[in-house]
């Protein structure tokens, strides 16, 4: 663990909450386990004691700040959880005037299960572009060199390779697993609507049963939600419990909209994300 | 009374009772282990921690037909859903046979709920007891131990060389074979488990109805339906009506208290709208509602949720807080 910078991070907590900057301070602390790390709400300046940072730390806090709406919240975020905050942003969900930014430095987040920690960087760390957080009000610790050099997509290429017929079994067999718990929506911060769809009644989109067309119906919609709004965070298929490999579904959308609309969620508060706007030119062969 | 048999011959037994009965065991799929319906007895896991999902959706499916209404001829037709064949459930953990036992107060009380019982009778359940704890096992605390043969037809343990088999009810003895050894050495010892202080937690919980602990837990909780739906003995359901052309299916799916929607009635008042009164029902449910009527704390120890939960809300952590809340209260 970086003392230096758990300090800071603390320093920072408390400093915002005696001058009353914020209501509170959302970051990370040990969990019970003493291994790995869970999200910490601190409203005091004893409570912020708790706070660290580490290479557990993989939460991505900015999902809260949309309960926190209307309170003046600050919240740490890594480099990738920052896209989160401008999607936010640009979906005028969040107010840039409420919410107080401890961009953290990250050396990337390890593959973390309850009371057991690995040596091995997440996947979505070792494809990290961003060297430092896109936006915040205080920066602490370091930037830090680029884990790679381009997003290759090389797991998207290979899945794409597939026949139909292979992903469709590939696909159903996966589905099959899903029970419905919804974790990978509610952690999601793209994944915000009132009434999610799943629990519309009039009309009924998608059923009751945890059963493999139904499944397939829920991912397949959750999925096409976050086109162009994905931010790649891979906090759904950290929480699945069934272990459902959904950062294939999400990352394939995010390479089709790059194609398409040389676009990617999260990176500029203000461009126009691609499914919120009309441009006739983008496809010439519709609409003509 | 107590049997031996080998690994061989545990084998060639259940070969033998899967060519009648559906046998559902710890299998790995995707690697992870799961309780299913087997083909081959290759197939099943001897040797495994504990499922990811627990044993109750063999009892409580995750989705279900309960009945269907069909018009024929300007008649109507109801027509329940019903059990098929006898089946066996094979590698359950006796904290998950415990969940089993403490489902059956609300499913078996009357009015029992048919299928649910049905189910149960022509299911016979072959336990295996733990010989090594996981850090997050403590069904010694809850009431259960890993070597607990009460909630089991039949208990084997794995011993060297083979299987001690404990013989618990009448229904298991009707399974064995003839001419099985008799096992007379003695048992071995279980492992020691870490304890939860669950003494007086019933009395506890119902001081801090509305303490602000639960707005402050329910912070972090993503409110998912993980913990509900990996635990033995959460059982809520949704019921659903499914039309299709001359035909009504009624079907039953799992849900839990933490979804949105899940305490909202008709006319849209919703009694639960802030996390922490979503979040509180889930463990007064297990510490208070439950006890109150059956008798027991509704957990086995089984540590499940607090495994899978990815915001780290822990049942043992909740019990010491409300321990930690009642000593402050009676000192101050």
């Amino acid at each position: 663990m970086d003392m230096e910078l758990i300090q800071q991070i603390r320093g920072k907590a408390r400093s915002l909450l005696e001058e009353g900057t914020v209501e509170g301070v959302i970051g990370y602390e040990r969990a019970g386990d003493g291994v790995t790390s869970r999200p910490l709400f601190a409203y005091d300046s004893s409570a912020a004691e708790r706070l660290i940072f580490d290479d557990t730390c993989t939460h991505n806090l900015v999902k809260y700040l949309l309960g926190k709406r209307g309170k003046k919240m600050a919240v740490m975020v890594k480099p990738c959880d920052s896209r989160a905050i401008n999607l936010l942003l640009n979906e005028r969900q969040i107010d840039r005037d409420k919410v107080f930014i401890i961009g953290v430095g990250c050396p990337g987040v390890v593959e973390t299960e309850w009371n057991h920690k690995s040596e091995t960087l997440q996947a979505r760390c070792r494809s990290c572009l961003l060297t430092k957080p896109l936006v915040y009000d205080v920066l602490l610790g370091r930037e830090l060199a680029r884990k790679a050099e381009e997003e290759t997509y090389s797991d998207i290429l290979e899945a794409e390779a597939e026949s139909v017929v292979s992903r469709r079994e590939f696909w159903r067999e996966q589905f099959s697993r899903c029970i419905r718990c919804y974790a990978c929506r509610q952690v999601c911060p793209g994944c915000y609507c009132p009434v999610c769809f799943a629990e519309q009644l009039e009309p009924l989109w998608v059923g009751i049963r945890i059963a493999p067309e139904e499944n397939t119906l829920w991912q397949t919609i959750r999925t096409f939600h976050l086109a162009g709004r994905c931010i790649g965070c891979n906090e759904c298929e950290r929480v699945c419990p069934v272990d459902i490999p959904l950062s294939l579904l999400n990352r394939k959308l995010e390479k089709d909209v790059k194609e398409l609309f040389a676009f990617q969620a999260g990176l500029d508060p203000e461009e126009p994300p691609p499914f919120a706007t009309f441009r006739k030119e983008e496809m010439p062969e519709l609409g003509e | 009374m107590n049997l031996f048999i080998s690994k061989d011959d545990l084998i060639r037994w259940l070969e033998l009772l899967l060519r009648e009965r559906i046998i559902i065991a710890p299998i790995r799929v995707q690697g992870q282990t799961m309780f299913q319906p087997i083909s081959k007895v290759e197939e099943i896991m001897f040797d495994f921690d504990n499922t990811a999902l627990s044993s109750k959706g063999w009892f409580l499916p995750p989705t279900e037909t309960l009945f269907s209404v069909r018009r024929d001829d300007g008649q109507i037709k109801l027509m329940p859903a019903t059990v098929e064949r006898d089946a066996i459930i094979f590698g359950i953990r006796p904290c998950d046979a415990r969940g089993i036992a403490l489902m059956d107060g609300p499913f078996l009380q009357v009015p029992s709920d048919t299928l649910y019982q049905e189910r149960r009778n022509r299911t016979t359940i072959i336990g295996l007891a733990c010989r090594q704890a996981q850090p997050e096992c403590f069904c010694t605390s809850m009431g259960s131990a890993p070597d607990d043969p009460s909630h089991v037809d039949i208990l084997l343990t794995e011993v060297k060389d083979g299987y001690i088999v404990q013989v618990v009810t009448e229904k298991g003895k009707a399974l064995l074979p003839k001419g099985w050894a008799k096992y007379k050495r003695k048992m071995p010892t279980p492992p020691q488990l870490k304890t939860v202080p669950t003494k007086g937690i019933v009395s506890a919980i119902r001081e801090f109805f509305n303490d602000p602990y639960w707005e402050r837990l329910a912070d972090r909780c993503l409110h998912c339906n993980i913990c509900a739906y990996v635990c033995p003995t959460c059982y809520c359901f949704d019921v659903r009506d499914y039309p299709d052309k001359g035909k009504v299916e009624r079907v039953r799916s799992w849900e839990s208290c933490q979804s949105p929607g899940f305490s909202l009635t008709a006319g849209g008042y919703d009694p639960r709208t802030t996390k922490g009164e979503r979040l509180r029902q889930r463990f007064y449910h297990k510490l208070l509602y439950f006890p109150e009527r059956f008798q027991e704390v509704a957990c086995v120890g089984c540590g499940r949720c607090g495994k899978a939960c990815p915001v780290n809300i822990d049942i043992r952590e909740v019990i010491s807080d409300l321990h930690q809340l009642a000593e402050a209260k009676s000192g101050s």
